[in-house]
């Protein structure tokens, strides 16, 4: 029974999606059908989310309790969780039941703190902390790509070699100062690199990627609609 | 230990002093050169000029904050483009994580140059969980996916939305994103619904959108920082991403310049190496 039912449900929503595409919502039954599984998906989706804050509080709320090594950390990660998570979901003015009870409280002008509009709590933590965060991390990049780049990238064979005159190439042509360089040489280079490595040899590449990486996915689909594939449930 | 040896074994400490420098010293000094313009994007500037004025269309804000260098000003260009042209923006997001504040703030920052109010000219649909259901149920009704806009007012209340009810009646998709929902774009929206789309994307994903641009079915692309800037240009206005490509320029002939060193060092080494064997 805890096999079947999640096959035979996984099953039942692959098809209407396969079959759904072929008729148009609006005029067919099964148009319907698809469109109304579709909105049950963005459902289901947000109770994902809500799974996700429910597992990150439990797993967190456990290593501060036992005070396990670095349980500040996971302390600061609950703290964040709630700063962030609270204040936007408080109503932003008195027309709804929650709402009339805190403004019965609180002044109405508090309002503006709440939700995720402009000015609001939210807004201020993203704005001024989780985005130079996110920023930061993503710039240190720079510094171990260089420092990789100058203890990894060598010319051991041929097919490196190959690379390592195509990565200098592409890299020299994506900025001004390179493309005036490359210009010294002749004016047609860029427009080589552009036609002859971006629009050739890596579309060429990409494509093979692409479509292989679809078939995979196809017949992933597949497996899971007929019941091969069940690792989703736990099962090998 | 020779030269050689010494060389391959510096403290990376110095490696990052330098690219500290070659970061930092174009915000002392101006050196600018030219951006020259790549045929993607101009293929995506030109896509949405012949539009005719006041049509409805996607801006979608699909990029976390940890890329803001390279997006942002695409999407600020875009919109500046857009507004100019009168066009109605839809703007919504599949990233959960500050997606809808980013495109609440650039869009409004954006639209008050332009003397723009919301609801008419412009709607911020915000984010909704599971982007493969959103892309595909917004071409039956946009409204089953987002009965409200980010703030919560019902879509049926703002103007715009009145005039639109899914893909039909979008002119144009204009992506900007750091990650592969740019496929799905494809995949659901232009490939089952015709809406023609144009994606500006990070430098890293920027190879793989090529393939899309070669077969038709994204109309033009904007490559990491240096295609802001050439769409900054096309728009005519410098924004952050022009002033940003003398450091990325500096950066990169840094990076060309420790390849070599490095490799110029590997082969002294491999050399007396050989010669020590024999």
């Amino acid at each position: 029974m805890r096999t079947t039912v999640p096959v035979v449900i996984a099953f039942i929503s692959g098809m209407i999606m396969v079959v759904g595409f072929f008729f148009n919502p609006e005029r067919s039954f099964l148009g319907r059908v698809e469109e109304e599984v579709l909105q049950w998906v963005t459902i289901v989706g947000g109770f994902t989310l809500l799974l996700g804050v429910v597992s990150i509080v439990r797993v967190n709320s456990k290593v501060v309790k036992q005070k396990k090594a670095g349980w500040i950390f996971n302390l600061a990660t609950l703290i964040s969780v709630f700063a962030m998570a609270i204040p936007s979901m408080l109503p932003v003015t008195k027309t709804s039941n929650l709402g009339s009870v805190i403004y019965s409280i609180f002044p109405e002008s508090w309002g503006s703190l709440f939700g995720t509009g402009t000015g609001s709590i939210y807004d201020w933590l993203f704005n001024y902390l989780d985005a130079p965060m996110m920023a930061t991390m993503f710039a240190m990049l720079a510094f171990y790509i260089a420092s990789a780049a100058y203890r990894a990238f060598r010319a051991r064979n041929a097919e490196a070699t190959l690379l390592l005159v195509t990565a200098v190439l592409v890299m020299l042509w994506r900025i001004p100062m390179g493309e005036a360089f490359l210009r010294l040489f002749s004016d047609n280079i860029p427009g080589y690199i552009n036609s002859y490595i971006m629009n050739g040899v890596n579309v060429a590449v990409q494509r093979g990627i692409i479509i292989g990486a679809a078939l995979g996915a196809a017949s992933m689909s597949l497996r899971i609609m007929l019941g091969i594939e069940r690792t989703y449930m736990g099962k090998g | 230990m020779n030269f050689w040896e010494k060389l391959s074994h510096i403290d990376r400490r110095w490696i990052y002093l330098l690219v500290a420098i070659a970061v930092t010293f174009p915000m002392l000094v101006v050196i600018r050169f030219p951006v020259e313009l790549s045929p993607e994007a101009q293929k995506l500037y030109d896509a949405v000029e012949s539009l005719p004025d006041s049509s409805v269309v996607f801006l979608t804000f699909d990029y976390y904050p940890s890329t803001l260098a390279e997006t942002e000003p695409m999407s600020i260009a875009a919109l500046k483009q857009m507004f100019r042209k009168d066009m109605k923006i839809i703007t919504m997001t599949t990233i959960p994580l500050g997606g809808p504040s980013i495109a609440e703030r650039v869009t409004r920052k954006v639209a008050e140059e332009y003397g723009k109010v919301y609801g008419e000219d412009f709607v911020n649909l915000g984010y909704k969980a599971n982007y493969v259901a959103v892309l595909k149920g917004m071409g039956g009704a946009i409204e089953t996916i987002y009965p409200a806009d980010n703030t919560g007012t019902p879509l049926r209340e703002l103007p715009l939305m009145q005039r639109v009810k899914n893909y039909s009646d979008i002119k144009f998709i204009y992506v900007v994103a750091d990650n592969a929902i740019v496929d799905y774009w494809i995949s659901i929206v232009n490939a089952q619904y015709g809406t023609p789309v144009g994606a500006g994307v990070t430098a890293v994903m920027a190879p793989k959108m090529y393939s899309f641009v070669e077969s038709g079915q994204l109309v033009g692309l904007l490559g990491g920082m240096k295609g802001a800037a050439e769409y900054e240009r096309l728009v005519k206005f410098e924004g952050t991403a022009t002033r940003g490509m003398d450091a990325q320029s500096l950066v990169h002939l840094l990076i060309i310049f420790f390849v070599l060193v490095g490799n110029i060092s590997f082969l002294a080494m491999r050399r007396s190496g050989k010669e020590a064997r024999r």
